[in-house]
């Protein structure tokens, strides 16, 4: 316990030595957790939003117009396919009753044609947007299925945007980790350097490498948790008023988003604990490194 | 503590031969000068007895343990027992005279009473109480050669090294430095101390070890220099 005071006094004594340095680092690694901290939100919010709308996405499956054809075995062949997440089954009768009720006042032209056109019917959700083609596949092969209608190039285009939000968000990531970490590594390897003089004095009258180092290593991570903990602050102080102005504007992504105050708390502390962990993880790498160079004997 | 050369050389890259093949036995509580011109290996003999350097051949045993076989993680620990005076202080500039002190012992983990309480300790030993809150840069050189004893005797150290402590000092700051480290060694701890001084040499009249050139030419009980 002894120990760990003097470490600590000796850990706030750098940070204020170093203050300008700090600061510095302080505000970028704060900059570069709040960029990631949005990009990540921004990400799951519209992966939240494209499973919403491949939640929505379906595909119609027409049988053909053969009174061999057993409905239930069609049924039970198509919910035996793996991508298929829900399925209805619609009569011609409520087929067409369906058709005319969406027609309206215009459903009187359905009468001209006589006998009831449509023919039993699937009504099929998917997982997701990227399972739609493959499960179009496995319908188009089934001798029972005449036609199969889906919004082919609507799920394509979400497949698209969500591959690519996934990539931006990676790329994003690694970004704001790599500047993160390097101004982090930079700033100790400089306070380090200002006092390589001191280090190696340290190390002849008597103190341990590890007396020695923890200092820098808890300067390093304090540095990047405050600037973890004022990106999460920027976060929640920002987030939410930015969920409801989208709302008010753009009410159909209503219940789209990521609205739940939990998970966005949870979220921040998360990243509080990932700035931590980096600023660790780079301090520690730099200060051995540097400690063990300095020390050693010619 | 006892220090042992057996035929140490120290060779430094590229091809620099510091001391050749030096065989020596200091015993415990014995003041030793070593003297010699500058670029003797003065400072080379004396880097080997605090493991700053490793010896290119030979051994350098202090105590009965080889400092080449010491592992690294040991070296703070023997360096503790090892009291170290050097010409250039090596005073740690961010603190104060009190701080730089305190701080052998707090590496040590001791705790703060103890560490108050011998720090007031060494430093009224050495005189500077009243500049205890001064940084080592608004001190005299003298007054920062006795900052480094007393940091150096805060661990009431077996063995005492110094490394031309009264280089960068006035004759009157010299005497009172040597009055220090004679009280040191009159305690028993063991004291070697590297000078081209002829002065302090030859008025105290202790064994002395001379060097030219990185060979030990004179080891002489009772010894003068005469430069």
């Amino acid at each position: 316990m002894t120990t760990f005071k003097y470490i600590l006094r000796d850990m706030f004594r750098l940070v204020v030595n170093h203050w300008v340095l700090g600061l510095l680092t302080l505000i970028t690694a704060g900059v570069m957790m709040w960029i990631l901290g949005v990009t990540t939100l921004f990400s799951l919010n519209l992966e939240n939003l494209l499973t919403h709308l491949e939640s929505e996405l379906v595909v119609q499956a027409y049988l053909a117009k053969d009174s061999k054809i057993d409905v239930n075995d069609v049924a039970k062949k198509i919910q035996s396919i793996e991508y298929v997440y829900a399925m209805k089954v619609f009569s011609p009768a409520d087929s067409l009753a369906k058709l005319q009720e969406k027609m309206g006042s215009q459903s009187r032209a359905l009468d001209m044609l006589g006998e009831n056109p449509i023919p039993y019917n699937f009504e099929i959700h998917v997982h997701r947007a990227e399972d739609v083609e493959h499960l179009v596949d496995e319908l188009n092969a089934m001798p029972e299925v005449e036609d199969v209608v889906y919004a082919g190039l609507v799920v394509k285009r979400i497949s698209a945007l969500s591959r690519i939000s996934s990539r931006v968000a990676l790329i994003m990531f690694i970004l704001s980790v790599v500047i993160t970490a390097l101004v982090v590594y930079n700033t100790i390897h400089i306070s380090l350097y200002s006092r390589r003089e001191e280090i190696g004095i340290m190390y002849l009258v008597g103190a341990t490498r590890a007396y020695i180092a923890t200092p820098f290593v808890l300067e390093g991570t304090l540095l990047s948790l405050l600037g973890a903990l004022i990106a999460a602050g920027g976060i929640l102080g920002a987030y939410f008023p930015g969920i409801t102005l989208i709302q008010n504007n753009l009410p159909f992504l209503r219940h789209s988003l990521i609205t739940d105050q939990g998970i966005i708390l949870r979220f921040c502390a998360l990243l509080a604990g990932f700035g931590a962990t980096l600023g660790w993880v780079c301090s520690y790498l730099i200060v051995v490194r540097f400690i063990n160079s300095i020390t050693k004997p010619e | 503590m006892n220090i042992t050369f057996s035929e140490v050389t120290k060779t430094f890259e590229p091809d620099i031969t510091a001391l050749f093949d030096i065989n020596l036995n200091i015993e415990q509580g014995e003041f030793v000068y070593v003297v010699g011109q500058t670029g003797s290996g003065k400072s080379t003999l004396l880097r080997l007895i605090t493991r700053e350097i490793l010896p290119s051949a030979g051994v350098v045993a202090v105590g009965g343990t080889d400092l080449r076989k010491m592992k690294r993680a040991d070296v703070p620990y023997y360096r503790r027992d090892v009291g170290l005076v050097a010409q250039d202080f090596k005073l740690i500039q961010s603190l104060t005279v009190y701080e730089n002190i305190a701080f052998v012992m707090e590496a040590m983990s001791v705790p703060k009473k103890i560490v108050d309480e011998r720090t007031r300790d060494v430093i009224n030993q050495v005189g500077l109480w009243r500049r205890r809150f001064m940084r080592p840069s608004q001190l005299s050189g003298g007054e920062q050669q006795r900052v480094a004893i007393a940091r150096a005797l805060a661990n009431s150290p077996s063995l005492f090294i110094a490394d031309e402590p009264t280089g960068n000092l006035d004759f009157h700051t010299a005497a009172e430095v040597m009055k220090i480290l004679f009280s040191i060694n009159a305690a028993g701890v063991t004291v070697v101390m590297s000078t081209h001084n002829q002065n302090i040499v030859n008025s105290s009249r202790r064994r002395v070890i001379e060097l030219e050139n990185g060979h030990l030419v004179r080891d002489e009980k009772g010894g003068t220099y005469l430069g």
